[in-house]
């Protein structure tokens, strides 16, 4: 049975049993990965997962269900469990929370792709990860190498009862490699790129930009060198990030503090609340004048670019952040509403099985005019960090401490000696309004986070923080190796 | 989908296999979760899936494959993919095996068929019972009713044929006042045994009883973790039990097997025959898992290892693996950890106390320097001062960084073992009181 055949018993079944609205996502996924340890393939695997989850609306509650059976009867069955869930939350509501959404888009969106991952032979694969990950051990003291490969292909089908018809091909790719150096009483990793590998929407081009080969024995000197490297000084120091810790400081502090269920409460019991509140819009200052981010769910090679989200609303470009001004939310249509806006299409779901929810999909912080190697020059004496290891930030999003893998003295504006077990802490808007430099356009780089965690049942989403590297006077150096 | 259904599946999908060894594994899930705001149900979810992973060896190679189709055309074609990556991977140095028959008896009251039947109506009446409170002591609630059943089969062309059912239930709450928060939890295999109404006055009193929270300085501080905050640290002290992380020097107790790493009343367990945490009697490769001491009497005694870790350290395969396909590179895990209680109540250790904090919850736990064991993290919803043996009132939440290992030389664990966690981890343990905890920095909160 076609999925619109399939799409059509569903709707017709929910609205049977007394749905208001009901909307069907039939998902294809398929995910290939590969992993490299110390000269050997520990694994090689190619996972498909096929089924489709449900949303229906009665008396202003929300029921999902999910399956993998695509019979009749299964459909049918899963279309009345959504209903009968619906219903159950409607019996002991204290208010109403949906309403039927009545937008209907009719359209296709497909990642765009230099070259097909499809199309490169296992061989080629993991011949890349086992040549990359040799070069690691440029000393003795890397104990391990590690190299992985993830391919992810996923084709989304949405059909509402308003009529939409929405399908999509979703591409997105990443690799990495790390060192582990051993020493006496002593571990130190090294990461590339950044802190996670780079993880961005598209084909192949993506692994080939990574550079696994041409930086592979440069993180294993790194990893070596940090075994004998002086430990980070403690103290208050000007610093100078990296793009991939710009990158998760908007992650942690922006992005999340961000999400319009937190603000509201709807995610009070685990992932938190936030510091931010709507009577903030237009007038906290959450960052300095340099301080702009926006959500735009169409940027290329954004982990979470896609046409529309997993509600059905199509993306759109919008801020969060205005030159250090708090001017929107991510939301979804729920949320959007109880502040009397539109959505901005942040629902994501981990897949088919999952309840679609809001998440941060690609929220970026513009590019400053300092090319990124200047942004040392005017430190007398500070500190560079690069590569996350260790992030933690209260559950309002204020209070955090971050620590990188990999720091620099900076000594009369040029960088120095390399320091170990760099770390750093603040609270969010005192940190982002002494941000006085961004690295420039030249320096900007999508850097996605394949394994954000949020939501119960917990769910992975894919995202993107596109940063550049950037500047912060006065920060909190050295927090944690100074208990 | 019953354990029958399971192993035919599981048979049918091995018969179609060409490979020199083969093991499947049929996992069937079923969630449900009610998760409410305000006490409102904004989430209610039910989720179904079965899923068939292959693992194929050929001439030493292996390769994996997945799916989630049952018919002929998509069994053959997993079996054929994981085949094809086995042609096509380079030869492992250790050669991979598959599990041989193996006797194992799954722990008593792993499964309850109430909570598996539970419908959407049974978990609104618990988070009902939690709406009563927070409107009775005019807070607003946050939390979920969950209600889940599993199975797994595995069977091995060496012949081994195993399966487990288990169900399990849990729910948590935050009840949120005007300047403060309080929270509790409860899991347990049966829905049965979840008190909605025990749980929402636990987290309403805690939510009341911390109003007005006072600032107290950061530094060193005497504290009381309770067992849901104890538990934060444990997620991130028990992985150093793995023997991948042991054999690659990045462990707190690398190096130290048979040797002294707490004091002598800190013994811990991975037993996943726990009463109040029954689990799998097998691990994800077929292999069964041993209940073992990872510390006893403050002596590390155990790493956990898997068909390849044992081969690599020539040490017993402890049966710790953890599912290969589709995750991040992590090796054998102790998923059943279980701490060894004290003998007196928590309020004799708070009556001991001349001041100190007792603590809720953690959040957002991170290892700072994962060798060395220090982390840090924040108290969140429920965090009070203990002066002159009683509690006062609540305080700001604070930023901690800790040693693990440090703290474990010295401590004193009440006698109150609890099941705690959720989604992240699950396992049991009691309080426990260290003399010596380090705070870096107070919140607004």
């Amino acid at each position: 049975m076609e999925f619109s055949d399939c799409a059509a018993r569903v709707l017709d079944t929910a609205a049977a049993r007394g749905a208001a609205y009901c909307d069907v996502r039939f998902e294809r996924g398929r995910s290939e990965r590969i992993e490299v340890r110390n000269g050997e393939v520990t694994g090689l695997s190619d996972e498909r997962s096929d089924g489709y989850g449900i949303r229906a609306l009665v008396d202003g509650a929300w029921g999902f269900a999910s399956s993998n059976g695509f019979a009749d009867a299964a459909l049918d069955e899963a279309a009345a469990r959504a209903v009968a869930l619906a219903r159950a939350g409607a019996a002991v509501a204290a208010f109403r929370l949906g309403e039927a959404p009545v937008d209907c888009y009719v359209d296709t969106f497909e990642t765009a792709l230099e070259r097909d991952p499809r199309s490169v032979p296992i061989g080629e694969r993991v011949a890349l990860l086992l040549e990359a990950e040799a070069l690691l051990h440029a000393a003795p003291s890397v104990r391990v190498g590690r190299a992985w490969l993830d391919l992810w292909r996923t084709e989304k089908f949405f059909f509402s009862s308003t009529g939409s018809r929405i399908a999509q091909t979703i591409v997105q790719t990443g690799s990495a490699i790390s060192a582990l150096a051993v020493g006496e009483g002593d571990a130190q990793n090294r990461m590339w790129p950044g802190d996670r590998g780079l993880y961005q929407s598209g084909g192949w081009e993506i692994v080939d930009a990574a550079g696994l080969r041409e930086n592979a024995q440069r993180i294993g000197e790194e990893a070596h060198q940090l075994l004998s490297a002086p430990q980070c000084p403690s103290g208050i120091f000007d610093i100078v990030l990296g793009g991939s810790q710009v990158s998760l400081q908007i992650h942690e502090s922006c992005g999340h503090a961000a999400e319009l269920d937190r603000v509201l409460g709807w995610e009070a019991n685990f992932s938190g609340t936030s510091f931010l509140s709507p009577g903030g819009l237009g007038t906290l200052k959450y960052g300095s004048d340099l301080v702009t981010i926006e959500i735009d769910n169409a940027l290329p090679r954004g982990l979470a670019t896609a046409g529309y989200d997993d509600e059905g609303a199509r993306s759109v470009r919008s801020d969060v952040i205005k030159n250090g001004v708090l001017v929107g939310f991510e939301s979804s249509r729920d949320t959007a509403r109880a502040l009397g806006r539109s959505t901005n299409a942040c629902v994501r779901a981990q897949s088919w099985e999952h309840v679609p929810m809001i998440r941060m999909c690609n929220l970026n912080l513009l590019p400053g005019t300092t090319p990124g190697e200047e942004l040392v020059r005017d430190i007398a004496d500070g500190i560079y960090m690069e590569a996350n290891r260790s992030w933690s930030i209260d559950d309002r999003r204020q209070n955090f401490q971050f620590g990188c893998q990999i720091g620099w003295e900076i000594k009369g504006g040029k960088r120095g000696r390399m320091l170990k077990n760099p770390t750093y802490g603040g609270t969010t808007p005192e940190f982002w309004n002494s941000c006085d430099a961004i690295g420039d356009a030249a320096s900007w780089l999508a850097w996605g986070t394949p394994n954000c965690g949020k939501g119960e049942p917990m769910q992975t989403g894919r995202t993107t923080q596109a940063a550049a590297p950037a500047r912060f006077r006065g920060v909190a150096v050295g927090v944690g190796y100074d208990r | 989908m019953t354990a029958e259904e399971r192993l035919a599946l599981a048979q049918r999908t091995l018969a179609r296999s060409r490979a020199d060894a083969t093991d499947v594994t049929v996992t069937a899930t079923h969630r449900a979760l009610s998760r409410f705001t305000r006490e409102t149900i904004h989430q209610n979810v039910d989720e179904v899936n079965v899923t068939i992973a292959v693992r194929a060896i050929v001439d030493g190679r292996v390769g994996i494959a997945s799916t989630n189709a049952r018919d002929d055309d998509a069994i053959a074609a997993v079996n054929d993919r994981a085949r094809e990556l086995a042609t096509l991977a380079p030869r492992d140095q250790l050669a991979p095996l598959v599990a041989p028959p193996a006797a194992v008896e799954a722990p008593p009251g792993a499964y309850d068929a109430p909570t598996a039947q539970a419908g959407a109506e049974r978990r609104a009446q618990i988070a009902a019972a939690m709406f009563a409170h927070a409107k009775d002591a005019q807070l607003w609630s946050s939390g979920y009713v969950t209600s889940e059943d599993s199975g797994l089969t595995i069977a091995t062309s060496a012949g081994a044929r195993l399966a487990f059912d288990g169900t399990s239930a849990g729910t948590n709450v935050k009840m949120n006042g005007a300047d403060s928060t309080g929270w509790a939890e409860a899991y347990a295999v049966g829905i049965g045994a979840l008190d909605g109404d025990a749980v929402g006055a636990r987290a309403a009193r805690k939510a009341v009883a911390a109003n007005n929270p006072a600032a107290v300085d950061p530094g060193s501080w005497t504290v009381i973790l309770e067992p849901a905050a104890f538990g934060e640290l444990l997620a991130f002290f028990r992985p150093y039990f793995s023997a991948e992380l042991y054999a690659e020097g990045a462990s707190y107790i690398s190096g130290k097997l048979d040797e002294r790493i707490a004091g002598e009343n800190v013994t811990i367990r991975d037993d996943y025959a726990h009463p109040l945490n029954p689990g799998m009697p097998f691990d994800f490769s077929g292999a069964p898992t041993a209940r073992l001491a990872l510390i006893e009497n403050g002596i590390a005694r155990g790493i956990v290892t898997d068909d390849v870790w044992s081969r690599r350290l020539d040490r017993p395969n402890t049966g710790h693996a953890v599912p290969r396909a589709g995750g991040w590179p992590v090796g054998p895990q102790p998923l059943h950890t279980v701490v060894e209680p004290g003998t007196r109540p928590v309020d004799a250790l708070i009556a001991e106390t001349a001041r100190g904090l007792l603590i809720t919850r953690l959040w957002y736990v991170r290892y700072v320097d994962q060798r060395r064991s220090i982390v840090t993290g924040m108290t969140r919803d429920g965090t009070f001062l203990i002066e002159g043996g009683k509690v006062r009132g609540g305080v700001r939440n604070m930023r901690f960084n800790v040693a693990i290992g440090e703290l474990l030389e010295d401590c004193e664990f009440a006698n109150d073992p609890t099941r705690t966690g959720g989604y992240a981890y699950s396992l049991v343990t009691p309080s426990v009181k260290f003399p010596r905890f380090r705070f870096a920095s107070v919140s607004p909160y």
